[in-house]
């Protein structure tokens, strides 16, 4: 961890350099940001320090590459700004690493402490702006604090449930000159542990039921839990279903899961969801897409709420057996009998069976699923996707399979179309080895499209898979269905030629139509050197099935197109 | 439902309007609050509060902030009680 340079005792540092030399001894090794007025002499602090900043080409983008990379690690990812709009425009980031708990580290540029609160030239106040954002937050007030308030970001930003935390520094803090300061050891509040009540009562409930199952959500991703997890339901033999952010955590082909439950889950996970009469949420939170109408969710089935974080449990729905726990030793020390029901698992079974994903969809073109399909039947071992947030993510969902959850980046909580990119670059950067496959749409590209100057200056090998419906596809669907086909700024039959668009960054690209090119051109995308785009043209009113209605329970799915049956 | 909460916490810059902010945002009005420092080592803040949402999940929000120490919730019967010698309300014109 400590990769510091020696500090001579009453050494003049700047602020900034004693910054630099703080991220180091936390372990920094590569950041993402954008420089400007007041955050000018860290960049000047930079050169030279050992640390690799990536240019982004949006401040957005930066904080959704600092996402991607701390998705990947379990270790904060760490972006930079400058004042006023560098840090506003970090603020969709923010919120995005919050709502899906990513460890990061934010640090913007402040005005000079003398000219804060005087409306001065790109003042804003980032740290009034970011407060209900923010796992937590610091105005930097003093040189010698640094060392100490850098120390204690990190480890607030990883301990517990993971989530940004904002360092702002105003301009006569990151110019003054200072000292090094050893920092205390930080004050972290201590892991819960689970009472041993509630895991013998939790022990007995799934003993009992008769229909139990397991809802595995992104916690347990976040907490390194998977192989504990896999363990306790291989010894259990329970069903499990996930959340869009728990894919990955059991393998997509492992018998005992049942899909992705929800909005736009899969029938099998539906029904099981709303049959069962034992629910074990772990590392979860109901949340709206996943539960649909809260009231009709799971009517019949008493509830183990397991969390690290006291106040997700009987948020939405009311736990009738909560441990407050890291997931790992709590999963452990859960050891029921005789938890594998046939007729259950029969059930499950059979409908896993009648709600199989089919591909026989009529149409002419390039069926999307399809071909996300046969992209994961020759898909490398390390492949890592990330999504945007549209149609193609509930595809990327339905029908891509993941062996773990890491593999699998979507903005699941807030729901960032142009996360995509920029969390590919993130992810790129922290594990070059791995194959890192960006899956776009039409709409969400052009929302972080910048950062293919990004993947063009570092040489980022990123494939990106481009779904084109010349149409804000979901909101399209919803358009239709929901509000009687009356089309409403959804269009988008004046996009750019994307292939061209990236062969003027630098990007190779290439466009195809005709399904019978869709093979051949996915192997040339997983194939290519560095960066390429595949821009895949494909049916502007194809729909994503099945989808729960907003405010319908989660086995009142809609299967199908109403109107065209399709 | 009303309730009391009683609420240590830092005294640094942005703690207070942290956990103000907070129980508005999670749905709860403020009907008094009074902060203190009574010797220099945090801050004192006592807040009534009033909601359809349950106090406990609102004290366990507060509690996972980094600047709280402690928070205690006490339901309260009567929100008259609570209202030490209210002033008429002038509106700027």
């Amino acid at each position: 961890m400590n990769v510091s340079t020696q500090l001579a005792p009453e050494q003049q540092l700047s602020g900034s350099q004693i910054l630099i030399e703080a991220l180091k001894r936390n372990g920094v090794t590569d950041f993402f940001g954008y420089p400007g007025g007041t955050i000018m002499p860290v960049y000047d602090a930079l050169v030279g320090s050992g640390l690799k900043h990536y240019l982004c080409r949006h401040e957005q983008g930066a904080a959704l590459a600092a996402d991607g990379y701390g998705r990947v690690t379990r270790k904060p990812g760490v972006c930079m700004a400058t004042s006023g709009p560098g840090a506003t425009n970090l603020v969709t980031g923010i919120a995005n690493a919050f709502m899906d708990s990513v460890p990061m580290v934010i640090i913007t540029g402040q005005v000079p402490s003398a000219l804060q609160g005087t409306d001065a030239f790109q003042e804003v106040d980032i740290f009034g702006i970011t407060l209900p954002i923010v796992k937590h937050s610091y105005i930097v007030r003093e040189i010698a604090d640094i060392p100490r308030i850098v120390d204690e970001a990190f480890q607030l930003a990883q301990n517990g449930r993971p989530g940004p935390v904002l360092i702002d520094l105003p301009k006569d803090i990151s110019a003054g000159t200072g000292t090094w300061i050893d920092a205390p050891p930080a004050s972290l509040p201590a892991a819960p542990t689970a009472d041993v009540e509630a895991l013998k009562k939790a022990s007995e409930m799934l003993s009992a039921a008769r229909r139990p199952l397991v809802i595995a959500g992104g916690g347990i991703a976040i907490s390194d839990s998977v192989e504990v997890f896999r363990e306790f339901i291989s010894r259990t033999g329970l069903p499990v279903t996930a959340t869009l952010k728990g894919l990955g955590v059991m393998p997509t082909d492992d018998p005992s899961f049942v899909g992705m439950l929800g909005m736009h889950g899969n029938g099998a996970a539906n029904h099981a969801v709303q049959n069962c009469d034992l629910l074990m949420v772990v590392g979860a939170r109901f949340d709206d897409r996943a539960t649909g109408h809260l009231a009709q969710f799971a009517q019949s089935a008493r509830i183990i709420h397991l969390d690290i974080d006291p106040a997700e449990i009987s948020k939405l729905r009311k736990a009738d057996v909560a441990i407050v726990s890291e997931l790992a030793p709590a999963l452990e020390a859960i050891r029921p009998e005789n938890t594998a029901k046939p007729t259950w698992l029969a059930q499950c079974e059979a409908w896993k069976k009648e709600f199989a994903w089919r591909y026989d969809a009529p149409g002419e073109g390039i069926y999307a699923p399809r071909l996300l399909r046969d992209m994961c039947r020759v898909r490398p071992d390390n492949m890592i996707v990330t999504c945007d947030v549209g149609q193609h993510q509930m595809w990327v969902a339905q029908h891509c399979k993941f062996n773990d959850p890491l593999e699998h980046l979507s903005s699941g909580g807030l729901g960032t179309m142009g996360y995509g990119l920029p969390a590919a670059i993130g992810a790129k950067v922290a594990k070059p080895e791995s194959t890192v496959v960006c899956v776009s749409g039409d709409g969400s590209i052009m929302m972080n499209v910048q950062e293919l100057a990004t993947l063009n200056r570092y040489g980022i090998d990123v494939k990106i898979l481009l779904f084109d419906n010349s149409a804000l596809g979901l909101v399209r669907q919803w358009q239709e269905i929901f509000f009687e086909g009356n089309y409403s700024e959804v269009h988008l039959d004046d996009n750019p030629d994307f292939a061209g668009v990236a062969r003027a960054f630098g990007i190779q690209a290439r466009s195809v139509k005709e399904p019978e090119e869709a093979a051949g051109a996915v192997e040339w995308l997983l194939n290519s050197e560095g960066a390429a785009m595949l821009h895949v043209s494909i049916d502007s009113m194809e729909n994503v099935w099945p989808l729960v209605p907003p405010g319908k329970a989660n086995h009142r799915m809609m299967r199908a197109n109403p109107v065209r049956g399709k | 439902m009303n309730y009391t909460l009683h609420i240590q916490l830092s005294s640094v810059e942005g703690a207070v309007i942290r956990a103000l902010g907070l129980i508005e945002r999670r749905g709860f009005s403020l009907v008094t609050c009074s902060v203190s420092e009574p010797d220099g080592t945090g801050r004192d803040m006592e807040v009534t509060v009033s909601s359809t949402r349950p106090g406990d999940l609102l004290k366990r929000q507060l509690e996972r902030l980094h600047d709280v120490f402690s928070v205690e919730l006490k339901p309260v019967a009567s929100m008259q009680a609570q209202q030490p010698g209210v002033r008429p309300i002038t509106r700027r014109t």
